[in-house]
Formats: structure tokens, sequence, C-alpha cells
């Protein structure tokens, strides 16, 4: 896709800081959603959700292109256009569900196959000798460009240019690996329902907050002294009280804390906090799920799984993940202003039930809109918002560190506080904005020597 | 005073408290084991296996009502103001039995499960909001006196996008 860009990014985007329109001007939004959600592979759900055939859950690849994920009756799993082949209509209206037979459209009954192709079209007659070839694809459900998945994570792409799903992924994929590894059988799968929680500002504020380390010991203050200040009244025969109250102080984790909890980034804007240690790495572990582990992997391998232990990692733009919580955040845009999170939680397959359940109320406790810590992050999200309506300063800057950050052959890294993981998204912003992303790592790898 | 005049002061007394909002008086209504629990799906059976907008015991209250006044609750700088508006009452004295099973209002039993529809309007943000659920209170009961074991809200929209919520409903 080389497009020469119609604006001029250089302008909008500095190692060091980006021009404030890149969250209030609805017309770069509508770029962002053809340059950075229509090229980059998209995060669309987990085969887990489609187990048998005819099982589909529909969403969106950008702020409005409908798809349809369904699990054929070979086994596959499809992400297809839900849009009739016929007049356009959606094909698939529930948000998740069984299909029996066929895809049908309830305008005027073509029917397809779980992999979007023309099965039947009502009274076919007419057409005969129209020039109408039922056979051409545009009369199909189309599949999207790329479909593919990563252990269970489906991620499709609108561009027939990107790399592999897992050239993408890059460094970045052995997060996928540590959430799985995690599961005495090597397998996770949706349990427990989904969050949805809406945002009423840019959606890039979220990612940025992902791993912006300077922030919680600030806005999640007070939920923190909240709950210091109630296990302080707690007798000290009070454990299972103090328990559940300790997944909140770690919220106000100290400045030192987080810089030696480090920051990651890679090619195409996925970016982590954590590695060695995070923010989750206290948590108390259950020994009927160790003793599973254990078994499952022997006791040098099982700390090796516990050890990797990030906080955040974000697959730019659309997924971030919790490997040592085990839920995800998925990013689904609406408007310049406007946006939905969604929060599934994940069941670690041979562990006990007693691990969903922390993870569903760390999703509940954290994540909910009436949760502890998501609507202090919202409120300063909109304050952004609506800050940055303020002609004084055009320019957001992210200058922590930089000059530090450390260049390796597949990543870079630097301090737990540095705004490497701002500067890497930007990067790749501008990259995908410009058109020249694939491209340009495509040139890359080839003098590189490497092959797709 | 009858016992459904008892219930229904009640749980007017019960609003009125997170109208205002008081909540350090609201969580002393429930009971030490109680609950306060939001599905996130309609019908939703089990509050542990299930992902929930809410579902705190008290060690949750105790905490959220002290982070609800702390001066540094961003979210909470906005003022928030509540009206409920409590109908459709109705006492069920064995909660295994129809939930349709009408009003007999002689109660004996030690717990009483009481549904309600609710409205409440939010005042947030400059903004008003709606929302709509059908209450079910589990109140232990020791004459005309109640202490809330569970207070269940069933949002007539649960699996919506829900906006932030500072306040319990």
């Amino acid at each position: 896709m080389n497009r020469v860009p119609d604006r001029n990014f250089d302008a909008l985007v500095t190692p060091t800081r980006i021009h404030r329109s890149l969250y209030t001007d609805p017309a770069l939004f509508e770029l962002e959603m053809e340059r950075i959600w229509g090229q980059s592979w998209i995060f669309i759900g987990h085969e887990s959700q489609v187990p048998n055939p005819g099982d589909f859950f529909t969403t969106h690849v950008n702020h409005n292109i409908p798809v349809v994920m369904i699990r054929d009756k070979d086994g596959s799993v499809n992400v297809l256009h839900n849009r009739c082949g016929h007049k356009g209509a959606k094909v698939v209206e529930a948000r998740s569900g069984t299909v029996r037979g066929a895809l049908r459209c309830g305008y005027h009954g073509w029917s397809y196959r779980f992999d979007g192709s023309l099965l039947k079209i009502p009274n076919e007659k007419g057409y005969e000798n129209t020039g109408f070839d039922p056979q051409s694809a545009c009369y199909s459900m189309q599949r999207l460009a790329q479909v593919d998945s990563y252990r269970g994570f489906v991620f499709a792409t609108l561009s027939s240019d990107a790399p592999t799903l897992q050239t993408w992924m890059g460094g970045a994929r052995e997060c996928f690996d540590n959430l799985c590894d995690r599961a005495p059988e090597g397998e996770v799968e949706v349990a427990g329902g989904v969050l949805r929680y809406e945002h009423e500002c840019n959606w890039k504020f979220i990612l940025e907050n992902l791993n912006d380390t300077m922030h919680p010991m600030v806005v999640h203050e007070s939920v923190v002294k909240a709950a210091e200040q109630y296990i302080a009244t707690l007798p000290d025969d009070a454990v299972n009280e103090r328990r559940e109250a300790e997944i909140i102080p770690p919220f106000g984790a100290s400045y030192e804390k987080f810089e030696d909890s480090g920051i990651t980034g890679f090619d195409y804007g996925h970016h982590y906090d954590g590695g060695k240690t995070s923010i989750h790495a206290d948590y108390s572990v259950d020994p009927e799920y160790h003793a599973a582990m254990i078994a499952s992997y022997g006791e040098e391998r099982t700390r090796e799984i516990y050890a990797f232990n990030t906080h955040n990692v974000c697959f730019y733009p659309s997924l971030t993940i919790k490997c040592a919580v085990q839920n995800i955040r998925v990013i689904r845009p609406i408007s310049v202003g406007r946006f939905i999170v969604e929060t599934w939680s994940f069941r670690l397959k041979g562990a006990p039930d007693s691990m969903l359940q922390r993870t569903l109320l760390y999703s509940r406790l954290i994540n909910s809109s009436m949760g502890m810590v998501g609507p202090d992050d919202l409120e300063v999200y909109r304050r952004t918002q609506e800050g940055l309506a303020s002609p004084s300063n055009d320019w957001v800057e992210f200058h922590r560190q930089y000059g530090k950050d450390q260049q390796l052959p597949d990543r870079v890294v630097g301090g737990g506080t540095s705004d490497l993981d701002m500067r890497t998204q930007y990067r790749a912003w501008k990259a995908y904005m410009e058109g020249s992303i694939f491209s340009a790592k495509r040139s890359e790898r080839a003098s590189m020597g490497e092959t797709q | 005073m009858n016992q459904r005049q008892a219930v229904e002061d009640f749980l007017y007394h019960e609003a009125s408290l997170l109208d205002r909002p008081d909540l350090d008086t609201w969580v002393s209504l429930f009971t030490e084991d109680g609950r306060y629990w939001m599905p996130a799906a309609e019908d939703q059976a089990d509050p542990i296996n299930h992902i929930s907008h809410v579902y705190d015991d008290r060690v949750m209250m105790e905490i959220r009502r002290r982070n609800f006044v702390h001066p540094r609750a961003s979210s909470k700088d906005w003022p928030v103001r509540c009206s409920h508006l409590i109908g459709n009452i109705r006492i069920h004295i064995d909660p295994s039995a129809d939930s349709s099973a009408p009003d007999s209002g002689s109660a004996t039993g030690d717990v009483l499960t009481v549904t309600s529809n609710q409205h409440v309007v939010v005042w947030y943000r400059d903004e008003q909001r709606v929302y709509a659920y059908r209450g079910t209170h589990r109140l232990l009961c020791a004459g005309n006196q109640f202490a809330i074991r569970e207070k269940r809200v069933d949002l007539i929209n649960p699996d919506a996008p829900q906006r932030s919520l500072i306040i319990y409903l």
C-alpha cells in the first residue's frame, strides 16, 4: 500500500511529541480507521467462543465494518465480512449464537456456507442469462484479506500487504505463550462473560495509559489509601478480608518499583511493562493450582513461567492482555471522542475454579464501569480530552528518558517510568498513517536477508 | 405497623441514603455477610464464576465508602445525587416459591425476599442519566427490624456498554 501522505505527518508526530489534533480531529479519526485499523491485524475473538461448527461471534474490525467469526464444518475458524452479497444487509445480527446448516440473510433469503461462499438464491432462475455469475466472490460473504490465530487468539486484517500474524506480533508473541503456559494444560478458554465499558474520549488514551507508570500513584492514590485504612482496622485473624483487600494496594506502587519493572517496545507499536517483575508479581499462589502446574511442567519450568511477569501487554491498536491475571481488554473505537472497552476473562485449562474466580474478581474490581480503578482512569482521560481543546499549547510531550532507550535486535528496552511506550506507539501510528509501515518493514526484512 | 408497611419504609429509607448519598450509614444496613450484586447478564445465576458489574461483600463496601469521600478520588470530584423511585413492591415469603406469588402479608420466617422495580435518576458530571432495574432484597428480619443479606440489582440492560458508575444503585 504505497500511498502518498495527504497530510504532513511530520508536522503532527515528532520523536518526543504529538499534535493535539490526534485526539480531537474527526477527519484524522476517519483516516486512523482506514490506515491503522484498516491495515493492522485486529483482534477478533478467541476460538473457544465458537467451539462447534456453526457457532459464531459478531463484532467490528474497526469503528463500523461488521464482521462475523464462525466455526466451519472442517473445524477451521473463519472471519467474514458480515454483509450479504446481494443488497448488503448484515447477515448475522445476534452478538453470538449458533447457525444450523447455513447462514441466511433475513432480507431475500440468500444463504451462505460457513466459509462465506454462496449456497443458494431463492427462485434462482430469474438470474439466468443476465450475466450474473453466482461463482463471483463479490456475491459471497467475503473473507477478510488475512485471518490467522495464535494459541487460540483470532486476528484478521483488511490488508493483504500485512506480514504474517506471527511476524507482526514479533517478540511480544511470548506474552501469549506465557498467558497460555500458565494453564497446566497449556491452553486457555473464554469464561464468565464480558464487561462492556463505554469511554467518552479518544481510543488512544487507554493504550497510552496501560504502561504509563507515572500515573497510578496519583490517579489511584485514593482507593489505595482507602484499602490501607480499612486493612489497618482488621484484627490479625481476619485472613480472608486481608487477602481480598490485597488486590488494591499494588496500584499505588512506588516510582522505584515501577522503574524496576522496565518497559519494552516492539515493531508495529506493541509494548509492555514488566517482564522480570510487575505489580502483579506479589500475588499469593493458590496451592492447588501450584500443584497442578508442578505436575504438568516440573519445578524449574513452573518457576520460569511465573517469573515472566508482565503488567499490560499492548498489541497495537486493538488488544491488551494481562498474562498473570488472565484477562484481556479489547478496544472498539466508535468516533473521535468515544470507544468501548470489552473485558474478557479466561479459564486456565487444568487449573482449579479458584483461578477463574480470582480472574473475575480482578476484572470486576479493576475493569468494571463500577470498578475501583477504571473510573478514575477514565476521569483523567476525559479531562485530557477536554483540556486539549485549549489552543494554548498544540503539543503533548513524551520526553521521559528520551535518548536512553536501548535498541536490541527485535525490541527497544528502557526504564519502567520511561515514555518509551509512547515513542513506540506513535512511531507506528505515523508509519501506518503515511501508508508506509508494511512496505518499509518489508524492505528492512529483505535487506536483513530474511524471507517471509 | 403491618409488615408490608415496615418493608416499604425500609426500602424507602435505604433508597434515601443512596439518594443523598450517605454510604457510611447505607453500608451499616447490611449484615456482616451481606452482599450487593449487580449482574452483567440477564438471569445470571452465579456471581462467582461469571462476571458482574459489582459483587461486593462488606470488605469492598468498606473500601468503597472510604474512597467515596477521599479528596484525591478524581472520579468523585463531581457531585453525585440520585433520585430513586420505587414501585411494584412484592413480598415473597418463601424465596423458592413462585416469584409471582402474591403478598400474603403474614411472614413468620427469618428471611424475606422483596422484589421491586426501581427507576433511578443519577446526576453526575453535569448530566442526568436514567437506570431501571428489578431489585431483589433478601432481608433478615426480627419483628419489623431489617438487615440486608443481599441486594440484587438486575438492570434492564445488564449486557449493554455501561458508563462509569460511582454510586451503588
